[in-house]
């Protein structure tokens, strides 16, 4: 049998930050639309695609900034896709997020094998990942080190993403108006502000986040495109949004929880344990986090009404 | 409710806007080819020819069309309740580990009573897996959407386990289980294509469940539930448990789709088996706007797109993936203008503050 010395150990908080980060910059981007009243199940797609986009552009210019910002283009165009057929042809939220996820794997296969020639990944040492951030002031102290320095330029960027939405959700007057665009449409409406402006909005910034998201998993996480690589990545995504109450900071937790079960499972697994199990242990967290979000919701309501 | 001219119209309009998505589709895809430089005419015979030429081309279109019409019928079922059943696929594996391991266990059962059986038995585990996420949102609105995805990641991880610890043909291997008997396999029709007699089977279920949405009491208690779950329950239907059970109905024919695969295909469960076959099921449901109808044609349209592709990545070379976007946009533009669908979930979404 193993120790459990050996599964928590310091490098684990590291494994949990890392893996944590594509599913905290999807989130993000979902709190942002859900607060609009969209639950972007798209999101899968959009990092789908990115992921596929920031390969393709790192291996042509040989430049990880190129990637990312072509990740950001692609994820902002499979949005404004998204856009197209929810707000303008009135498509159901998650049908329109379903076609969205159908249409990128399709669409990534298409040009993986059109591009390049292959099926199923691709891999060049020609590909510029996105690097890793030494900061030399965290280097006074080995744990401080070990804990904080040396993450992926993405982990860190995640993190300040988390404080500036912080912000412009609810410092701002942007940021009071998109939480109202949900809560209230008709309010917005007399305000002089177009609902429909707002969730167009909402949805092109999922499209920026989710793209870095996808342009994480393939040039930071990884450095080859798989796939269907995102592999419910966003969904788990959609998870920790609920989870977190559709706030940044507790849904940086609720990410940072999700890393971890990922985190252990990977380690169990080297172990020799049934992977399996391991493996489901997120989805199950997931459903388990939802259902209590929901239930946590429902009884704030009913105390709510008087009736 | 009186029915207004605009329901009437929105009724006419459906068709004609799947017709408008399914040429939009064939328009783009056509232009690709073009642009490529393919011979389109070549293209297209090649397709023809690869879904419809011979035994084995027209059997493999067959073959295709069952795992399509079993998993389109079982998103459908659902969608008379207004549940969005995603978890077709995670539901089709439990079916089909569950008829591997009795369509190999039972011995000596007359092949009528071992299908039956077997079918029966993989249908019960689809039902059981889907009453989770049916019972999760009929009871505290949990979005069955994200329930049923994560539970089709926990079905592939535990059926993996299962094929790969428990239950695993030590001869071989890959992790498949071990062949089953040859009592519960199903008949082919069309040699040397693995087409077989479960194709009979499939439409025998559609026409079940035609009849019972349209022609029954419970068809029309489900369907009341899907357009307006407060007034079905303010008339004294048990709204929650109708829509528990339209959920686990579904999963029932997801489960059958697994094992069709199983006893009719392959036999034997592979592990990681599926190529989407629960997700195509939401694009036949999606064109086929729910109407139990329309899925059985549907269902052949994308089989023969299907199977027709890999007849023309063969003979032409057009890589069979550009098939697989010209369904996507079909797909995106079918969902682009699903009027129907929008009204059933605004009155059921908003917890009663929009229904007038």
């Amino acid at each position: 049998m193993f120790s459990l010395s050996e599964i928590f150990t310091l490098t684990l908080i590291r494994a949990t930050v890392r893996m944590s980060t594509p599913i905290l910059l999807a989130a993000l981007g979902l709190i942002v639309t859900e607060l609009a009243n969209i639950t972007n199940i798209g999101v899968e797609g959009i990092m789908l695609v990115s992921a596929f986009i920031a390969v393709a552009a790192s291996y042509w210019s040989g430049s990880w900034v190129v990637g990312i910002l072509a990740a950001v283009v692609a994820g902002v165009l499979i949005a404004a896709l998204m856009a197209l057929i929810h707000l303008k042809f009135k498509a159901d939220v998650f049908v329109a997020g379903i076609a969205i996820n159908l249409f990128s794997l399709a669409f990534t296969r298409f040009l993986l094998k059109n591009w390049f020639g292959v099926a199923g990944s691709f891999y060049s040492p020609r590909i510029s990942p996105i690097p890793r951030i030494n900061l030399s002031f965290l280097q006074i102290h080995p744990v401080i080190d070990t804990l904080f320095n040396n993450y992926n330029l993405m982990d860190y960027l995640a993190i300040v993403l988390v404080f500036v939405f912080n912000f412009l959700i609810y410092k701002t007057v942007w940021g009071l108006r998109l939480r109202f665009t949900g809560v209230h449409p008709a309010a917005v409406e007399t305000g002089g502000i177009s609902v429909t402006t707002k969730k167009l909005q909402a949805l092109l910034i999922s499209g920026v986040l989710g793209g870095l998201a996808g342009a994480h998993l393939s040039l930071g996480y990884t450095t080859q495109f798989i796939e269907n690589m995102t592999n419910g990545r966003g969904f788990i995504g959609v998870a920790a949004m609920y989870f977190g109450g559709v706030a940044p900071i507790t849904t940086w937790l609720a990410s940072l929880f999700f890393g971890f079960t990922e985190g252990v499972g990977a380690r169990l697994q080297t172990m020799g344990f049934p992977s399996q199990f391991i493996l489901m242990m997120p989805y199950v967290a997931t459903v388990f986090a939802i259902t209590f979000s929901m239930i946590r919701q429902q009884k704030k309501l009913t105390q709510k009404q008087p009736f | 409710m009186k029915p207004s001219i605009l329901d009437r119209l929105s009724k006419l309009q459906s068709p004609i806007n799947v017709l408008a998505a399914v040429l939009l589709g064939l328009v783009i895809g056509t232009a690709l080819m073009a642009i490529q430089g393919h011979n389109i005419i070549e293209a297209y015979t090649a397709l023809f020819n690869g879904a419809f030429n011979g035994r084995f081309n027209f059997g493999g279109t067959l073959e295709r069309f069952v795992p399509l019409l079993l998993s389109g019928l079982a998103f459908a079922v659902a969608s008379q309740a207004s549940v969005f059943n995603v978890g077709v696929e995670g539901q089709l594996y439990f079916g089909a580990i569950v008829a591997a391991y009795f369509g190999y266990v039972i011995v000596g059962l007359p092949s009528v009573l071992h299908v039956a059986l077997v079918l029966l038995l993989a249908g019960l585990a689809g039902a059981i897996w889907a009453f989770i996420p049916g019972f999760l949102r009929a009871t505290w609105r949990v979005n069955e959407v994200c329930t049923t995805i994560m539970l089709n990641y926990v079905a592939i991880f535990f059926t993996s386990y299962i094929v790969n610890h428990v239950f695993k043909n030590p001869n071989i291997g890959v992790p498949q289980t071990p062949t089953i008997q040859d009592s519960a396999r199903l008949a082919r029709i069309m040699m040397p294509s693995r087409a077989n007699t479960g194709i009979f089977i499939a439409l025998g279920m559609v026409v079940f469940f035609i009849w019972l949405m349209d022609y029954t009491t419970i068809g029309y208690k489900i369907k009341a539930v899907g357009f307006n779950a407060h007034f079905a329950t303010y008339v004294g239907f048990r709204s929650r448990w109708i829509m528990i059970g339209t959920m686990a109905l579904s999963g029932l024919i997801g489960g059958i789709t697994g094992a069709m695969q199983v006893i009719g295909i392959h036999g034997y469960f592979l592990d990681n088996f599926s190529v989407g076959y629960g997700f195509d099921g939401i694009m036949v449901a999606l064109l086929a706007r729910n109407n139990l109808k329309a899925i059985p044609f549907v269902a052949f349209f994308l089989a023969v797109l299907k199977s027709g592709a890999i007849g023309m990545e063969r003979f032409t070379g057009i890589p069979r993936e550009l098939i697989g976007i010209m369904e996507a946009v079909i797909i995106l533009f079918a969902a682009a203008e699903a009027l129907i669908v929008i009204r059933k979930r605004v009155s059921l979404g908003k917890g009663g503050a929009e229904v007038v």
